[in-house]
């Protein structure tokens, strides 16, 4: 029993394909900025996988830097994002992000 | 020095964690990860989705803790998760509020999950508490905080200037008073009392 490369690739992109989901299927402005946040996770998980298991075990530092740099351009993007959804909010007083907001 | 063939390549690459405990660990934390991650996108009530992705980012520092280094954990475990926890709780604080609403976030299908969840998170614990702690696992450890400080000095300024502006944006939102103004509950589709009456009509969930 052992758990390598691939397992975690698999979780990766389980998480991307959720965030995917829930940018593109779901209305609320919250739960889109929790699916950017999953989308970013997701590659950072990737990036550490392949520095711990894969090629990028040769410059091992890299990926879990690259991890931490993606996560605060995710934080910060957060951070926008819900200044933007407070600013929505106060115009029509939910977070639903469609054509019949008028 | 690696070749571009694939058969070489596979003895030439870092081997697989084998440690039954630790790979119990892995496999438990990777499958809470997707559910709660799967749970935040998926769930009706705002307040459960917050919750559920805060818990996907603490699970993630889990994951981290076995495969990455040490530092990667502690940031995404004490900086990554509280703020961006706080940044969508803040916000939900600061619009719709944080109200219990009265309706059940979940079909009674999801229970049973629920159940499966708490059984892994146990096991989590159980393989935790009968680990003989540290044990290194990474292989990426030593010289990460030197590359940090050496190679991606501009990089870490960087993330640096955006954490502390992310961070102040946070106690900005939390400190902000509560506005005295009709709610709407934390319900991402509960549109009953919206203003705007055209959505009822076609009757579908968000």
């Amino acid at each position: 029993m052992s758990v390598g490369l691939t397992a975690v690739l698999v979780v990766s992109a389980i998480l991307f394909a959720a965030g995917a989901f829930a940018i593109i299927a779901r209305r609320s402005a919250v739960v889109m900025l929790i699916g950017t946040q999953l989308m970013f996770v997701a590659g950072g998980v990737a990036f550490v996988a392949f520095a711990r298991f894969g090629l990028g075990a040769v410059h091992a530092t890299a990926g879990p830097a690259v991890a931490l740099f993606a996560g605060a351009i995710a934080v910060g993007e957060l951070a926008v994002g819900a200044a933007i959804a407070v600013i929505l909010y106060r115009e029509s007083h939910n977070f639903f992000l469609d054509a019949e907001r008028g | 020095m690696l070749e571009s063939d694939a058969v070489p390549l596979i003895g030439g690459l870092p081997a697989a964690i084998t440690s039954p405990p630790i790979v119990l660990f892995i496999y438990a934390v990777l499958v809470l990860m997707v559910v709660s991650a799967v749970t935040s996108v998926m769930v009706r009530n705002t307040l459960w989705a917050i919750g559920s992705f805060a818990s996907t980012m603490a699970l993630l520092a889990l994951l981290y803790l076995a495969i990455a280094p040490f530092v990667v954990f502690a940031v995404q475990l004490l900086v990554y998760t509280t703020i961006s926890a706080g940044l969508l709780l803040g916000l939900l604080r600061r619009t719709s509020g944080l109200d219990w609403t009265a309706d059940s976030p979940f079909n009674r299908q999801w229970l049973a999950g629920a159940a499966v969840c708490a059984a892994l998170l146990a096991l989590i614990g159980v393989v935790v508490a009968a680990t003989s702690w540290p044990v290194r696992v990474s292989g990426g450890e030593v010289g990460l905080g030197d590359a940090l400080t050496t190679t991606y000095v501009v990089g870490v300024a960087t993330v640096v200037v955006l954490l502390a502006a992310s961070a102040l944006g946070l106690g900005l939102l939390l400190a902000a008073p509560t506005p005295a103004i009709p709610r709407w509950g934390g319900s991402t589709t509960s549109r009953r009392d919206l203003p705007r009456g055209g959505s009822r009509a076609r009757g579908e969930t968000r």
